[in-house]
């Protein structure tokens, strides 16, 4: 079953779904897969704290990668994930206006991102961020495999 | 196979956050012995047996590029593989260790960086899955 992760959205799925989340930009994308339990996650994240909206935050904790992060880990954990088994991917984290983006909210979410990984001691297998294209992510949670639309092209991650 | 690791690095600090790179990136580790300088290091040679060197070049007392260059001297030590970790800036400094055989990683680096490396040195046969 093919199921769409939203901005700022998270979805989990199982052997036989294909998780999909189009237009990453400055967005975070962050897929977790275990090769074992065949079980995964993908997280659309927009912005880099909760703390400049708590409150949505609570409502919402996909929006942001400092709270969208632990929610995607513990979701397929929930499903039967094993952390030292886990394979975790990027993309994303881009700068679609170019140089205008005085905000950097694509090079933070990266800088959240990693800091949240190397507390946890983990490592990402693979990333495509950064850039100006935007990304588009076809994750199959039976064997993991990830398909990265970006600039008309298409290839694995 | 267990990895013995041997790293040099002046900076505390920096040896950890190497160390720790090490620790997550999958690696069949056995022992990671620590050294402040090229002397250090050399001393750590002799006393360990060592299967990966990772070292910074600008250091105190002796430099990484003396102490890569003794153990090219010794039939022993030449031989196992050496990643240089460093600020270095110069290309043809840079390029005079590479013609050594010796892979290069700049500071600041990413944990992602160090695993590639070493998996690139010494084959992901050392590497426990997912990671490898």
């Amino acid at each position: 079953m093919n199921i769409t992760v939203l901005v700022g959205d998270m979805k989990t799925g199982r052997t036989g779904d294909i998780l999909v989340t189009h237009a990453l930009g400055s967005c975070l994308g962050l897929m977790v897969f275990d090769p074992m339990a065949k079980v995964g996650g993908l997280l659309h994240a927009m912005l880099p704290l909760s703390s400049i909206n708590p409150e949505k935050a609570r409502g919402n904790p996909a929006m942001f990668v400092d709270t969208g992060v632990p929610l995607l880990f513990k979701s397929v954990y929930e499903m039967g994930g094993a952390k030292e088994r886990l394979i975790v991917k990027a993309a994303g984290c881009g700068n679609p206006m170019g140089k205008n983006e005085i905000f950097k909210i694509g090079e933070r979410n990266y800088t959240v991102l990693k800091k949240l990984l190397w507390k946890n001691n983990i490592l990402l297998k693979a990333e495509s961020v950064g850039g100006t294209a935007s990304r588009t992510i076809h994750f199959e949670v039976d064997t993991g495999g990830v398909l990265l639309s970006c600039n008309g092209t298409k290839g694995p991650l | 196979m267990a990895v013995n690791i041997l790293i040099v690095d002046d900076s505390g600090v920096m040896r950890s956050m190497i160390k720790k790179s090490m620790q997550m990136s999958g690696l069949q580790i056995g022992e990671i012995y620590q050294a402040a300088n090229g002397r250090e290091g050399m001393d750590a040679l002799d006393q360990h047996w060592i299967d990966l060197v990772i070292t910074d070049i600008n250091m105190p007392v002796m430099t990484g590029e003396e102490m890569i260059g003794q153990m090219h001297e010794r039939p022993d030590l030449k031989t196992i593989p050496t990643i240089v970790v460093s600020t270095e800036g110069s290309q043809t400094r840079i390029e005079r260790l590479k013609t050594k055989g010796l892979k290069f990683i700049h500071k600041p680096f990413s944990p992602e960086k160090i695993r590639d490396t070493v998996k690139d040195v010494l084959g992901s046969e050392v590497f426990n899955e997912p990671n490898a």
